[in-house]
């Protein structure tokens, strides 16, 4: 034992101190190497397709359905410089907006309202169940003839994408809530309401995290589709505009604006959630 | 003629879904003083913890009675307040925040609560933590956060649910000394539930031993070392005498 340890301990030390003396410009690449080839591949993309028509013949009828980086590039800052984009993209942005906005004013109370009563889950679950498992997008035909083709039938839409995630996933946060802190506060004579307040809702936050990621993405989905297929106003009807018309910058113009707030939206979601995860260990150094 | 805490005929069956019925408690019978430390020990599933859950008001016997000042005790009461054994603190509140819960639960202005927060943390050792969440405090930490909140709402009662037996040895016994100078200083009547003998009676002035599941009191101990004590008494012949004599009685209920 003894031998192989003194064997042993030089090798190791040697391996350490290589391994100190290069940590700085190691540590920098391993930074950045996943943002070096992300970016990169992106920049190799676009120049692969802006330069495509270069080397690939087009017949007239195929260059109509094509279009290149530069010039989506040119029509987005079209859109934005003469401020054409704002009238519809404020249409979509409110759609979304309210609908979304009511969809969280629901179903956070209702889903903790479900996960600490067992009578009222055993009397929602069916409908609950049985509308997630259905697409909500086949409601739009109704919610169309309903709500008429304006603002309302949108918002409509997007509260039913947005509602079941978030309503399940507070749900499932509440079931999960410790039994013990429930005890704590009762101890001090917590009524159902503080339970709720001061254990369920911080405790479930982490799941309602991630039904407010997944309530976002259906909620834009809402918007998009329900814009699509019938509205007088928003982005979507632009696109589909565009579309009919053969302006395939314009469709792109739009599919990258809806990306954008997707990820703006996303982004926004991730910081409130480092704002409000302060006192968890792995957040403690990071708020 | 009633006593301080009076428990008559106690009975509890826990009935889990798709398992036999488990009874807890039965034919349970306690008397305790006001201000004294009266520790609890038994063997696992006595139904201890379970007396301490009751006393609290977070369940209800199913046979018999708890009575408290000669009145049922029919829930949570601001006269009573536990510190539970894994701690219980919320893990998104601070220190102070954590000692204030009671407080605020009770609607007490924020300046009083603060006030309030601030002697306490003095008294438990915590001075300079104050703004610390609980993943940042050790252990022996913790507790003296559950100690500070269960102070807090100034009750008369202390229920203590095996609070030590997370901690290592040696924080163990030094929290057992501060929990005798904070005992002496805020004057409480304690209820103290525990597994270790020498726990027991070092802190307390009686020492219940109950019997094996359902849980009945088999023997109660007076125990008359001179107080304040000293970690030395610990190595006296009293109480080597004291503790062989609570384990040859403690020893048939606990199923090998």
């Amino acid at each position: 034992m003894a031998e192989t340890q003194t064997l042993q301990t030089p090798v190791v030390a040697a391996r350490d101190r290589a391994e100190e003396s290069d940590a700085p410009a190691r540590s920098l690449w391993r930074r950045m190497e996943p943002w070096a080839f992300g970016l990169g591949s992106i920049v190799v993309l676009l120049l692969v397709w802006q330069f495509l028509p270069s080397f690939v013949p087009m017949k007239a009828g195929t260059k109509l359905f094509f279009t290149v980086p530069s010039h989506i590039a040119g029509t987005l800052w079209r859109m934005f410089a003469t401020g054409s984009v704002w009238a519809p993209l404020g249409v979509s942005a409110t759609a979304f907006a309210i609908g979304l906005g009511l969809a969280i004013a629901a179903g956070l109370p209702l889903g903790i309202l479900l996960g600490r009563s067992t009578v009222l889950n055993a009397m929602f679950d069916p409908f609950i169940t049985a509308f997630n498992a259905t697409p909500r997008l086949v409601f739009l035909p109704l919610l169309m003839l309903w709500f008429g083709i304006g603002l309302w039938s949108k918002v409509a839409i997007v509260f039913l994408g947005a509602l079941f995630p978030l309503l399940i996933n507070t749900y499932e946060g509440v079931r999960n809530s410790d039994k013990l802190l429930i005890n704590v506060v009762r101890s001090f004579g917590a009524n159902e309401w503080d339970i709720a307040r001061l254990v369920v809702l911080p405790n479930s936050l982490p799941f309602i995290i991630v039904g407010l990621r997944l309530a976002i993405g259906r909620a834009i989905l809402g918007v998009v589709v329900a814009e699509f297929f019938g509205a007088q106003d928003g982005l979507g009807v632009i696109m589909v505009r565009a579309a009919s018309g053969f302006r395939v910058d314009v469709v792109f113009a739009g599919l990258i604006i809806f990306a954008g707030l997707s990820l703006l939206m996303t982004g926004l979601v991730q910081l409130l959630e480092k704002r409000m995860s302060r006192w968890r260990p792995d957040h403690a150094n990071a708020g | 003629m009633t006593g301080y805490i009076q428990g008559r005929n106690v009975g509890l069956t826990f009935r889990p879904p798709n398992r036999a019925p488990v009874r807890a408690l039965g034919g349970f019978d306690i008397e305790v003083e006001e201000g004294e430390f009266l520790s609890i020990v038994g063997p696992s599933g006595c139904g201890k913890s379970t007396f301490l859950s009751i006393l609290l008001g977070l369940i209800h016997p199913d046979s018999g009675e708890v009575l408290m000042h000669g009145r049922r005790i029919s829930g949570p009461g601001s006269d009573r307040a536990m510190v539970f054994q894994e701690f219980g603190l919320l893990p998104w509140r601070t220190v102070q925040h954590n000692i204030e819960l009671g407080l605020e639960l009770k609607k007490v202005p924020k300046e009083k609560r603060r006030a309030a927060a601030a002697r306490l943390v003095s008294l438990v050792g915590l001075t300079g933590f104050e703004a610390h969440y609980p993943h940042e405090l050790s252990g022996g930490m913790k507790q003296r956060v559950g100690l500070a909140r269960a102070l807090a709402t100034d009750p008369e009662v202390l229920l203590m649910d095996e609070p030590f037996a997370a901690l290592d040895a040696q924080t163990r016994d030094l929290m057992q000394v501060e929990l005798l100078r904070i005992w002496r200083e805020a004057k409480k009547t304690v209820l103290f539930v525990t597994h270790q003998i020498d726990e027991a009676i070092y802190l307390s002035d009686r020492v219940m031993v109950m019997s094996k599941r359902p849980g009945r009191a088999k023997r109660i101990f007076a125990i008359k070392l001179p107080r304040p004590r000293e970690y030395e008494m610990r190595v006296t012949p009293e109480f080597n005498d004291l503790k062989l004599e609570i384990w040859n009685t403690l020893k048939d209920e606990i199923a090998a």
